[in-house]
C-alpha cells in the first residue's frame, strides 16, 4: 500500500535519513523504533510533504507521491496524527474535529463527528471548549480523533505518547488497538519501544538514519540487540 | 447628560464600524501571515476613491458603484499577495517590512496621481436625519453602522461556520497541523488578501461618503486599525470588533467630555491603560 | 561714393533709429511664487498660483512691465511649499539662489509664510505676501515685505461687533484654534462681544484632518447656546455646517472660513447651508464684485475651468502692485528701490480685492494693506454680500504697529 524507496530527507546541508525502505500493506500495523533523532519523524514528515525529500521515491497506492504539497498528500488518504498533538488551541473541540474532515465533501462528517465522541466521551463533554484548554491526554485524544475524521486509507501516528503520564500513555495504546482492530492501516513512529512492539505486526528499527533491523514485532521485541538497547532488560 | 452620553456613543459608532473593518483586514493578514500591512489603508482609500470616480465621472449610481469597488478590491488584493508579499514569504520578516511600507508609499503615489489632492465626498444623496427622543441620528450614518454590522457579522459566519473560514483560522493558529488536514496553505494568503481587501474597501467607501478621502487619510486609518488590533488582542476577532468599536466611542466621549484638542491622544491613553492592566489586550490570549 | 549708396545709408540710419526710440527693448522679468500647490493648504495656494500666472498672461499682452525705454515680459516659476515650514523655506532658497529670482508671491499659509518672514529681511528680494492670516508676519516691520489680506483680528474685530449686534450673548466656537490667527480672531469676537456682556463659552477645536465634528457638537449642542461660530480651513468647517444640522442644531451659525461655494458643496447641501454667515474680508464673491471682480471671475474660470476661490485675488493683485511699483521705481534690479516703492503707492486700478487705503496709501507702515470686512450669507446655493462690517482700518494699522 505504502512503500518508500531509498528515501533521503536533508535539513539544509545536513541528511538526516540515508536512504531507507519501508513497505507497508493494507491493514497492517507498522512501528518505527528507534533512539530520539535516528530519523523516523523525518521519515513520516516526508511523507506527509511537511518536509522534501531529497532522494528516493515514495508510493501510495502505486501512485508516486514523492514531494507532494501536503495537501495533495491528504487528499491521497494520508494523514498524520503529529507529534506534540498540535491541536488548534483558540478552535473549540467540535472545530477542531471538522478541520479534520477539511477535506471531506460527503453528506456522513456530522455522522462520523458522532461516532467519534462515542469513542472518546470527554471529547463530548468537552465539545465547545478551546482545544488549548484541555488536558494533554484529553489533546491526545482529540488529535487522534480528528485525523480519523480525514478516514484516511492510512493513518501515521508521530509519537503519540511523548509528554504523557505513563495511566494515559496506557490508555493511548488501547486506542490505538482499537483504531487497529477496526482495520484501520498504522504507520507508528513511537519512542517507547516496548509498547510499539505490543501494537504492531511488524517493525523497523531506525538506528543514525538507517534501518538496521526489521521484521515481524514479536520476533523483534525478543532480538537480544533490541532488548539490551531499547527495551531496558 | 445621559442623552449626550448616547448621542456621543451613536457618534462614535460610525467611526467606530470603520476601524473594525479596518482591523478585521489587518488581524487577517497578521494572523495568518505575520505581516504588519501597512498599505492595507491606502489600498482601502483607494477603493474610496475608485467609487467616488465611479459615481461622479461614470454616473454610475451608488450601489452599482460600491460593488465594482468591493471586486476591484478583491482582485487588488490578489495582486498584493501575489506580486508584494509572496516573493519575500519564505526571506526574513524585515523584508516583508519593507515591502509593506514601499507599497504604502507607491499607492499613495497612486493615489494621489489618479485622483488628485483635494479630498473628495462620495455623493450619495442621503441627508435625511433620524430623531429619536433627543438623539438624532443621520441616514447616512445609521445605513454606515448598519453596514459595518452586516459585514462583521458576514466575516464571522464565514470564519466560523464555513471550511475555508476555519482553514484560515487554522494556518493561523498551527500552520503545519493545517497542512496535516489537507489545506492547501498556498492559497490562504490570496483568499486573506482578497478578504481582507474587500473589508477595507468597504471602509474606504464608508469613509468616502460620511467623511471625505484625502491624501494621507489611509495612513491615519492604518495607525488606528493598528491600535485597535493591540487594544482587542493580536489575533483575535472579537478583539478587533470589541477594540475598534471602543475606540471609536472613546474618541467620541472624550472628545465631548474631557476636550476635543486632545481626542487622538485620549484613545491612546485609553489603549496604554488597558495595555497596563491586560497586556494581551481586551481579548487576547494569555500568554 | 554714389548717390545710391548714400541713399541706403541713410535707410538704414533712419531704420536703426526707429527700432532704438520707437520699439522699446524685449526683456525677461522672473518672478517666483512659493505656495501650497498640494495638500491642505492646496485649496487656497493653488488658485493664487493660477492667479499671479494669470494677471502675468494679462501684464505681457497689455505689453509687460515698462521700466524706462525697456519692456518687461514677466515669467512664472511657481514651487510647491505645501503650507510646510520647511518646504517653503527650501523653495524660497531655490528661488533666489538658483533661479536668481527676485520677486517672490504667492503665501497662502501662516505656518510656511512665518518662516520664510523670518529672513527674507537679510535679502535682496521682494516679498508679496497673500492669504496668510497671521498677524505677526507684518508686526516686525520687515521693509521688504507686504501683505495684501489684512491680519485675521482686523476682521474678529469686526464680525464680533456684527455678532454683538445680532444680540447674541452665548456664542460657542468650533475651530482650528491651534492655528494661531484663528486664535486671534476668535478673541477679537470675544472682545467685542464682551462689551455688550456676551461671552464665549465653549472653545472646541478640530484639526485639518478632522472630518467628523459631531463629538464637539453633540457637546455644543449640551451647552444651549444662541450661536456656533466656525472658524478654520473650509474642508473641515464644511463637515461642521454639513453635521450641525445632522444633530438638528437649529441656531445662527456664523464663520471664518473663505470658501466658495464650489468647495463647500462637495461636502455640504445647499440646504444644510442655508443662512450661515461669512464673517470676512470681502473677498471675491459675484455679488459684491466690482467690475475688476466680475471680469476676473470670468477670466479665471475660463482659463481655468474652475471658479476661482474668494481669496485668490489677493496673489492676483501682488502682481499688478509689484508693476505699479517697479514702473514707479524706475529699475527692476534696485529691490530697496521696489520696496520702498510698494509702500508708497496708491492702490493700483486695476486689483481685484476693494482695499481701504490708510492715509490715501495702499499699504501701512508695517507693509500692510486692509480691505473692507463684509458679512456674506449663503442664500439658496450662493454666498450673498449682505452688508460692510464696521471696520477701521486706519485705528487697527495704528494697533498693529504698536505690537512687535
Amino acid at each position: 500500500m505504502l512503500a518508500l524507496r531509498d528515501i533521503r530527507v536533508s535539513y539544509g546541508a545536513i541528511e538526516v535519513v540515508h536512504g531507507v525502505s519501508i513497505d507497508v500493506a493494507a491493514g497492517e500495523c507498522v512501528a518505527l523504533i528507534g533512539a530520539n533523532g535516528a530519523g523516523k519523524s523525518s521519515t513520516l514528515k516526508a511523507i506527509c510533504g511537511l518536509v522534501p525529500v531529497s532522494g528516493g521515491s515514495v508510493q501510495f497506492e502505486g501512485r508516486d507521491i514523492t514531494n507532494a504539497s501536503g495537501h495533495a498528500v491528504v487528499q491521497a488518504g494520508i494523514t498524520m496524527c503529529p507529534e506534540g498533538r498540535q491541536v488548534f488551541p483558540q478552535m473549540s473541540v467540535i472545530q477542531n474535529l471538522r478541520m479534520g474532515a477539511y477535506t471531506r465533501t460527503d453528506k456522513d462528517q456530522d455522522a462520523d463527528l458522532a461516532r467519534m465522541m462515542d469513542m472518546f466521551p470527554i471529547l463530548r463533554e468537552r465539545q465547545s471548549q478551546a482545544a488549548g484548554k484541555l488536558s494533554g491526554g484529553e489533546q491526545e485524544m482529540l488529535a487522534i480523533a480528528r485525523a480519523l475524521m480525514a478516514r484516511p486509507r492510512i493513518c501515521l501516528f508521530d509519537e503519540p505518547s511523548l509528554g504523557l503520564a505513563p495511566k494515559i500513555v496506557a490508555s493511548v495504546f488501547e486506542t490505538l488497538a482499537q483504531i487497529k482492530a477496526m482495520g484501520m492501516t498504522i504507520l507508528l513512529v513511537e519512542q517507547n519501544s516496548m509498547m510499539a512492539l505490543n501494537l504492531a505486526d511488524r517493525a523497523y528499527l531506525f538506528e543514525a538514519g538507517k534501518i538496521v533491523m526489521a521484521g515481524p514485532a514479536k520476533e523483534m521485541k525478543s532480538h537480544p540487540d533490541v532488548m539490551r538497547a531499547y527495551l531496558g532488560h | 447628560m445621559l442623552i449626550e452620553i448616547l448621542q456621543q456613543t451613536i457618534n462614535g459608532l460610525a467611526i467606530g464600524g470603520v476601524y473594525v473593518l479596518i482591523a478585521l483586514g489587518l488581524t487577517t493578514v497578521f494572523g495568518i501571515l505575520g505581516i504588519a500591512h501597512f498599505a492595507h489603508g491606502s489600498i482601502s482609500m483607494f477603493g474610496g476613491y475608485l467609487t467616488f470616480f465611479l459615481v461622479t465621472s461614470q454616473g454610475l449610481p451608488v450601489l452599482a458603484a460600491i460593488p465594482v469597488a468591493l471586486a476591484t478590491g478583491i482582485l487588488l488584493g490578489l495582486l498584493v499577495e501575489m506580486l508584494a508579499y509572496r516573493p519575500v514569504r519564505h526571506a526574513n520578516h524585515i523584508n516583508a517590512f519593507i515591502v509593506a511600507l514601499g507599497l504604502t508609499m507607491m499607492v499613495e503615489g497612486i493615489n494621489l496621481q489618479l485622483f488628485g489632492h483635494e479630498q473628495v465626498v462620495i455623493p450619495t444623496g442621503l441627508s435625511r436625519v433620524f430623531r429619536f427622543g433627543g438623539i438624532t441620528v443621520p441616514e447616512l450614518r445609521l445605513y454606515v453602522i448598519i453596514a459595518a454590522i452586516v459585514l462583521v457579522v458576514a466575516m464571522m459566519v464565514f470564519v466560523e461556520r464555513t471550511k475555508t473560514g476555519q482553514a484560515i483560522r487554522a494556518v493561523a493558529e498551527n500552520r503545519d497541523a493545517a497542512i496535516l488536514m489537507g489545506v492547501n496553505v498556498k492559497s490562504i494568503p490570496l483568499i486573506v488578501f482578497g478578504i481582507s481587501t474587500a473589508l477595507g474597501v468597504a471602509a474606504g467607501i464608508m469613509v468616502g461618503a460620511l467623511f471625505a478621502i484625502a491624501p494621507g487619510i489611509g495612513e491615519g486609518f492604518v495607525v488606528k486599525g493598528f491600535a485597535v488590533l493591540i487594544l482587542g488582542g493580536l489575533g483575535s476577532f472579537p478583539g478587533a470588533i470589541l477594540g475598534g468599536t471602543v475606540l471609536g466611542i472613546t474618541e467620541s466621549i472624550a472628545a465631548g467630555f474631557i476636550s476635543s484638542a486632545y481626542k487622538d491622544v485620549i484613545a491612546f491613553v485609553v489603549m496604554i491603560l488597558v495595555l497596563l492592566i491586560r497586556p494581551q489586550g481586551l481579548l487576547g490570549r494569555t500568554p | 561714393m554714389s548717390s545710391r549708396t548714400i541713399t541706403g545709408a541713410v535707410a538704414a540710419l533712419t531704420i536703426a533709429l526707429t527700432a532704438s526710440s520707437g520699439f522699446a527693448a524685449e526683456k525677461k522679468l522672473t518672478i517666483g511664487v512659493a505656495d501650497a500647490l498640494t495638500g491642505g493648504g492646496a485649496v487656497y495656494g493653488l488658485p493664487q498660483a493660477n492667479a499671479v500666472k494669470m494677471a502675468a498672461d494679462e501684464i505681457n499682452a497689455a505689453g509687460g512691465i515698462k521700466v524706462g525705454s525697456d519692456n518687461y515680459k514677466i515669467d512664472v516659476i511657481a514651487y510647491d511649499d505645501k503650507a510646510n515650514p520647511t518646504e517653503a523655506t527650501n523653495a524660497v532658497r531655490k528661488l533666489i539662489d538658483r533661479d536668481g529670482v527676485k520677486y517672490i508671491l504667492g503665501f497662502c499659509c501662516s505656518g510656511s509664510t512665518s518662516a520664510v518672514a523670518s529672513f527674507i529681511g537679510n535679502e535682496k528680494a521682494v516679498m508679496l505676501v497673500g492669504n496668510a492670516a497671521e498677524r505677526s508676519i507684518t508686526t516686525k516691520k520687515i521693509p521688504n515685505l507686504v501683505r495684501t489680506r489684512p491680519p485675521a483680528d482686523y476682521t474678529g474685530q469686526a464680525a464680533g461687533t456684527f455678532i454683538a449686534r445680532k444680540g447674541h450673548k452665548r456664542i460657542a466656537v468650533l475651530g482650528a484654534l491651534d492655528v494661531g490667527f484663528y486664535a486671534q480672531y476668535v478673541d477679537a469676537v470675544e472682545r467685542e462681544v464682551k462689551k455688550t456682556g456676551g461671552e464665549i463659552i465653549a472653545r472646541e477645536v478640530f484639526s485639518l484632518r478632522d472630518r467628523d465634528m459631531t463629538p464637539q457638537l453633540t457637546k455644543i449642542r449640551g451647552l444651549n447656546p444662541d450661536a456656533i461660530l466656525v472658524v478654520g480651513y473650509v474642508e473641515p468647517a464644511a463637515f461642521v455646517y454639513r453635521q450641525a444640522v445632522e444633530l438638528g442644531m437649529n441656531i445662527p451659525r456664523y464663520g471664518f472660513t473663505s470658501g466658495s461655494e464650489e468647495q463647500f458643496l462637495r461636502v455640504t447641501t445647499s440646504e444644510q447651508m442655508e443662512g450661515v454667515w461669512d464673517l470676512r474680508p470681502t473677498e471675491l464673491t459675484l455679488l459684491s464684485a466690482t467690475k475688476n471682480g466680475i471680469a476676473y471671475h470670468a477670466n479665471y474660470t475660463k482659463k481655468y475651468n474652475a471658479s476661482p476661490s474668494p481669496s485668490s485675488p489677493y496673489a492676483y493683485d501682488q502682481l499688478y502692485v509689484l508693476k505699479a511699483a517697479i514702473e514707479a521705481a524706475g529699475t527692476v534690479d534696485d529691490t530697496v528701490v521696489v520696496a520702498k516703492a510698494i509702500r508708497g503707492l496708491p492702490v493700483p486700478p486695476q486689483v481685484v480685492m476693494q482695499y481701504q487705503p490708510v492715509d490715501g496709501k495702499m499699504f501701512d507702515v508695517n507693509g500692510q494693506a486692509y480691505t473692507s470686512n463684509g458679512a456674506f450669507q449663503w442664500q439658496k446655493g450662493k454666498w450673498v454680500f449682505v452688508e460692510d462690517l464696521p471696520s477701521d482700518s486706519k485705528a487697527y494699522s495704528q494697533f498693529l504697529s504698536t505690537l512687535n
